[in-house]
């Protein structure tokens, strides 16, 4: 037996063995990623740090959304030691089922991993990692627990930043923020489970500038979660950076003079100051207070109450109740009419009620008196004017042009389209044009008698209220307008680009002189619809509206601007189901908004008395 | 001796280089992967690599009073070495168990592994057994009785119980392959029992051991692969089934060979190596074919249940902690390595790889040096192997060559185990990687192993006088 050839055996064995580690080494150090990501996983956290948030400013530098600390109760698991159920329960006023079935929720419900190679989803709960217990707590709720938390290891108190509201106002404006749903973390790498993100108003539509800049530190950690040391010096790192402030073109004052004016009435104000375009207050009432929603214990506590309230709260009516604009909206009519060349200042009308119903006043001589008068079968007549101008011989086709005309100029108004405003939740509001009524009665089926009730501001014509202030800045600029909007400066940086660019109406300056001439005898002049808004040391141009609501009582309407010139604020006011007509309600309340913003005085206390008693809620 | 000559004359430097290579590699590894910042003293011996220190100082001292004994006292001394080593492989078996195995003999931390020693008992006696025998006249006695010098301390060492000594004595069989003594006398016993039948001998019989040895081999690495899917980022994220992974391996393998053999081999030869190579091809890659669909085929719990015996249990955090965490410091090293003290998955101090600086200390290593190190420490380790074979080679005693053969074959499956289990090639088993691991048995016993060996082989020209 030759035993000499076995050592080659033995040799090929040895070899094979140390060729074959040689290649598996190359593949799984050199060639495979897979492993170097697992130890990536394993080894080094991405601890992420989220900075405050930019906090906003009104027109005077006053802060009125800010940023304040609150507490997270935390736990981990492997450092509990001898845990007293009864007791913790009694600490944070629970009872001892509700500790056990937060303990289960947190178990089951904080995230999954993802196995690599499987695919398989399985709950990624580990007892050294921490968790919180008890979120975002006050200063005050948490010092009682704070002091006893030495008798339960493993708890440990963690520090968050959340939102706070001075002033407790502009709740539709400013929005709120909740936690991230799932699919946001999906579409954005930015956010991580429990990040808040901006959810309505300004928070959401800012929400990229207002979030800064997430601060990244690499760490090295040990098998128990310890952080060892930061990664490779640190060098990967970045710096959380808080979000710019936002200085708005609110005032604070009188947003919250507003809030007040309304209380216990459904309806709107909103101001604008017609040089800039910023808005200077936008309340709708009912409204909320925005410190209501601070954390997830607050929304979900009052979030559904406020959701299932019949008068909606949060609908920010402003923005998106689309009503008819009532009688303010002669004042585009006539507009349109001097622009169309159709009617001239000193065309007269009479009053004629066979038409349509006006109330009792002489019959107007020129158009600012009818504007005055608010003459209803005057404007029926000068809305025919422009509607059927006798281009075409037959009466349906001359409609037709006459209301796609008419439909263009409105367009020009920011009327039946949204207005960029820097907000979500905008409606367009309605413009009819032939389209509109074709589908009604047919192609040429109509004419402006079947369609007359748009010369009043009745019927197919829906304005919101930030649609019908804009309609009072573009009267009191005498033909242009910004886009209206919240947000004067981000940071350093002006207005968002669609802030700088001024719209022109399609209606020339110098018409519009008649139509101020005619709002201040509204408010000024004896007869005036509007008297209620008069001022003693600046001249309101104004203009009431009072719009028939098939469902209840009429709703007040007003709009104006002050002074006459070199106007400072413009305004409208919508008051829905006042039992009285826009000179009754609306335009009160109006003045003492005007005066508010130009005075911060109020002389007229009787009507401030008189507006805040009002009730028109349907609740007493 | 003769007069005037060193007791060194004769020594082989190079199989003793390469082992001092390997305790300085050892000892730094300890040193940063045990490292302590309050304790920054490489000799504090109240750290782990103190100690490390002090038994590397015991090992080379034990290993000074081998060279001044003679060489004679082993063969003589074997059966009372043996005998030594198995009772304190008994007395061990009374012992408090330590992390669940009777293992430990002494105090505290100060204790010795019976275990370790005992494969040096085992070798002696198994040398001057085989030795003694003459191999053409071997019978089924001969193979019993070798056989049962090894079963004994497998049998002692299963009850404390240590599985991977337990299965670092079946290297044994290796030498007795390499002697001659194979289980063909049993198998031609049975096969001849049958009417009709007359055999010699059987190839499969002769060659059982090595044979055995590569088709486990060949199995565990297709059954741990088989789940894998080697991802290539550098090319296109190319991924590819750790089955063809282990197919192409094995084909260029068998081109590697097939070339080395080719050119080395004589012109006689050429044809039988061509063949042995194709055919051994052919049947490797039919085994692992059938390993690797025949698993694939399995049903669920059957497959579970074999994952679960190998550790392969799909869970990170779970059964398959160790192997998991052990890849991923290994695989993160890349090619140069994360640096001197930069290992952040296997550092004691992160304890992401448990007993990362004994049994996983290949991690930390391959985590600090990359691929660059552990290629380098794997031809260390296949130049040390080599070396004992070539020195087991030109010993003119057969007592010193089986002893030798003894030697490469335990250091053998320590390496393929050890570094096997830290690459997904072998089940979990804790066996230290020789020269490497911290601790003072596997230390001690490696070393005197080592020296027994090169004083054996510089008094090799006297065994014959």
């Amino acid at each position: 037996m030759n035993l000499d050839g076995r050592k080659y055996v033995i040799i090929t064995v040895t070899l094979l063995v140390g060729i074959i580690y040689s290649i598996r080494l190359f593949y799984m150090q050199v060639v495979d990623e897979t492993w170097t990501l697992r130890a990536q996983e394993i080894a080094e956290k991405r601890k992420e740090i989220t900075p405050p948030r930019g906090v906003l400013f009104d027109r005077n530098k006053k802060k009125i959304v800010s940023n304040r600390t609150y507490f997270n109760l935390m736990m981990k698991e492997s450092e509990m030691k001898n845990f007293d159920t009864v007791a913790f329960a009694k600490l944070i006023g629970w009872t001892r089922e509700e500790v056990r079935e937060r303990f289960k929720e947190i178990v089951k419900g904080e995230g999954t991993y993802r196995n690599k190679h499987t695919g398989k989803r399985s709950s990624n709960y580990q007892k050294i990692r921490a968790y919180p217990f008890l979120k975002e707590m006050t200063l005050e709720e948490i010092a009682t627990i704070a002091a006893h938390l030495e008798d339960f290891p493993g708890f440990y108190e963690e520090v968050t930043s959340m939102r706070s509201y001075p002033y407790s106002n502009g709740a539709n404006i400013v929005g709120y923020l909740s936690e991230v749903y799932r699919e946001e973390i999906d579409e954005d790498p930015f956010y991580k489970p429990g990040n808040n993100i901006g959810r309505a108003g300004l928070e959401r539509f800012y929400e990229k500038e207002l979030r800064g800049r997430k601060g990244i530190k690499y760490i090295v950690t040990s098998a128990l979660n310890n952080a060892i040391e930061s990664y490779a010096d640190g060098k990967y790192d970045t710096i959380a950076k808080q979000g710019p402030p936002l200085n708005l073109g609110i005032d604070i004052i009188l947003q919250a003079y507003g809030e007040k004016l309304l209380a216990n009435k459904r309806g709107c104000i909103v101001a604008i100051e017609p040089a800039t375009g910023e808005i200077l207050a936008l309340v709708s009432a009912p409204t909320y207070d925005p410190n209501l929603f601070i954390g997830k214990r607050n929304i979900s506590k009052n979030y559904p109450k406020l959701l299932l309230d019949p008068s909606k709260p949060l609908y920010p009516r402003p923005l998106a109740a689309e009503y008819p604009p009532g009688s303010t909206f002669k004042l585009l009519n006539s507009l349109i009419g001097l622009q169309e060349g159709v009617i001239t200042p000193e065309s007269g009308f009479p009053c004629n009620k066979s038409v349509v119903g006006c109330h009792n006043h002489p019959s107007a001589g020129n158009l600012a008196d009818a504007i005055k008068f608010s003459c209803n079968p005057y404007f029926y007549a000068v809305t025919r004017r422009i509607i059927q101008q006798n281009k075409e011989k037959s009466v349906f086709v001359d409609a037709e042009i006459g209301l796609n005309l008419w439909a263009k100029y409105m367009h020009s108004f920011g009327l039946g389209q949204n207005l960029e405003t820097d907000i979500t939740g905008l409606r367009p509001g309605s413009i009819p044009d032939a389209n509109y009524y074709d589908k009604w009665y047919g192609h040429h089926r109509w004419a402006f008698s079947t369609i007359r009730s748009i010369s009043i501001g009745q019927g197919e014509v829906m304005l919101t209220p930030l649609q019908m202030a804009n309609i009072a800045a573009i009267i009191a600029n005498r033909g242009w307008y910004y886009t209206p909007h919240f947000v004067k400066s981000i940071g350093q940086d002006g207005p968002l680009e669609q802030f700088k660019k001024k719209h022109y109406s399609m209606v020339d300056a110098k018409h519009y002189e008649v139509i101020v001439e005619g709002m201040r005898r509204v408010v000024h002049e004896s007869g005036g619809t509007g008297k209620r808004a008069k001022l003693k040391d600046y001249i309101v141009c104004g203009k009431t509206g009072t719009v028939q609501n098939p469902h209840g009582e009429d709703h007040s309407v007003f709009v104006a601007f002050a002074p006459m010139y070199k106007p400072k604020i413009a305004i409208a006011v919508f008051i829905e189901n006042a039992k009285g007509g826009g000179g009754l309600w609306a335009a009160p309340t109006a003045g003492l908004m005007i005066e508010k913003y130009l005075t911060r005085k109020i002389t007229e206390k009787d009507r401030e008395k008189i507006i805040l008693e009002a009730n028109f809620s349907g609740i007493k | 001796m003769r007069k005037g000559e060193s007791i060194v004359a004769h020594f082989d430097w190079a199989l003793f280089v390469v082992y001092i290579i390997l305790l300085i590699m050892g000892l730094s590894t300890v040193y940063s992967t045990a490292y302590n910042e309050d304790h920054p003293n490489f000799f504090d011996f109240s750290q782990k690599y103190g100690k490390q220190v002090i038994w590397v100082g015991f090992s080379l001292f034990l290993g000074l009073l081998v060279f001044l004994i003679d060489s004679d006292i082993y063969r003589k001394f074997s059966i009372p070495i043996y005998l030594f080593t198995l009772i304190l492989l008994v007395i061990v078996l009374f012992m408090p168990p330590v992390n669940g195995a009777r293992a430990w003999l002494g105090i505290g931390t100060m204790g010795i592994q019976p275990a370790e020693f005992a494969k040096i008992g085992t070798a002696l006696l198994l040398s001057r057994v085989i030795s003694s025998v003459n191999i053409k006249q071997q019978t089924v006695r001969t193979v019993l009785l070798a056989n049962s010098i090894i079963l004994i301390p497998m049998v002692l060492v299963l009850l404390q119980p240590d599985a991977g000594t337990f299965v670092v004595f079946t290297s044994f069989l290796f030498v007795m392959y390499r002697e001659g003594i194979t289980y063909d006398p049993i198998i031609l016993k049975a096969l001849n029992s049958i009417p009709g039948i007359k055999f010699k001998e059987t190839w499969v019989g002769t060659h059982f051991i090595p044979l055995l040895f590569v088709v486990v081999f060949l199995s565990l690495v297709t059954l741990l692969m088989s789940n894998e899917v080697i991802q290539f980022d550098s090319l296109s994220n190319l991924k590819i089934a750790g089955y063809w992974v282990v197919m192409i391996s094995l084909t260029l393998l068998a081109i590697l060979f097939f070339l080395i053999l080719r050119f080395m081999s004589s012109r006689r030869d050429r044809n039988r190596v061509v063949l042995i190579v194709i055919i051994g091809y052919i049947l490797a890659s039919g085994l692992v074919s059938t390993v690797n669909f025949g698993f694939q085929g399995l049903a669920d719990h059957q497959k579970d249940r074999i994952e679960l015996f190998l550790g392969l249990k799909e869970d990170p955090d779970g059964e398959d902690y160790n192997r998991n965490r052990a890849m991923a410091a290994v695989g993160s090293g890349g090619f140069l390595g994360k640096g001197y003290n930069k290992a952040s998955v296997s550092s004691v101090e992160s304890n992401h790889v448990p007993e990362s600086e004994t049994d996983f200390i290949f991690c930390p290593f391959a985590e600090e040096w990359g691929f660059l190190g552990t290629i380098i420490l794997v031809f260390l380790y296949m130049f040390m192997l080599l070396r004992i074979v070539f020195i087991a080679e030109r010993q003119r005693s057969a007592f010193n060559r089986i002893y030798a053969y003894s030697v490469a074959m335990i250091l053998f499956y320590h390496f393929a185990i050890n570094i096997g289990m830290n690459i997904g090639f072998a089940p979990v088993i804790g066996i230290p990687l020789p020269f490497f691991s911290y601790g003072g048995s596997s230390m001690m016993s490696f070393s005197m192993m080592m020296f027994i060996l090169l004083k054996l082989d510089s008094q090799r020209r006297e065994d014959l006088q």
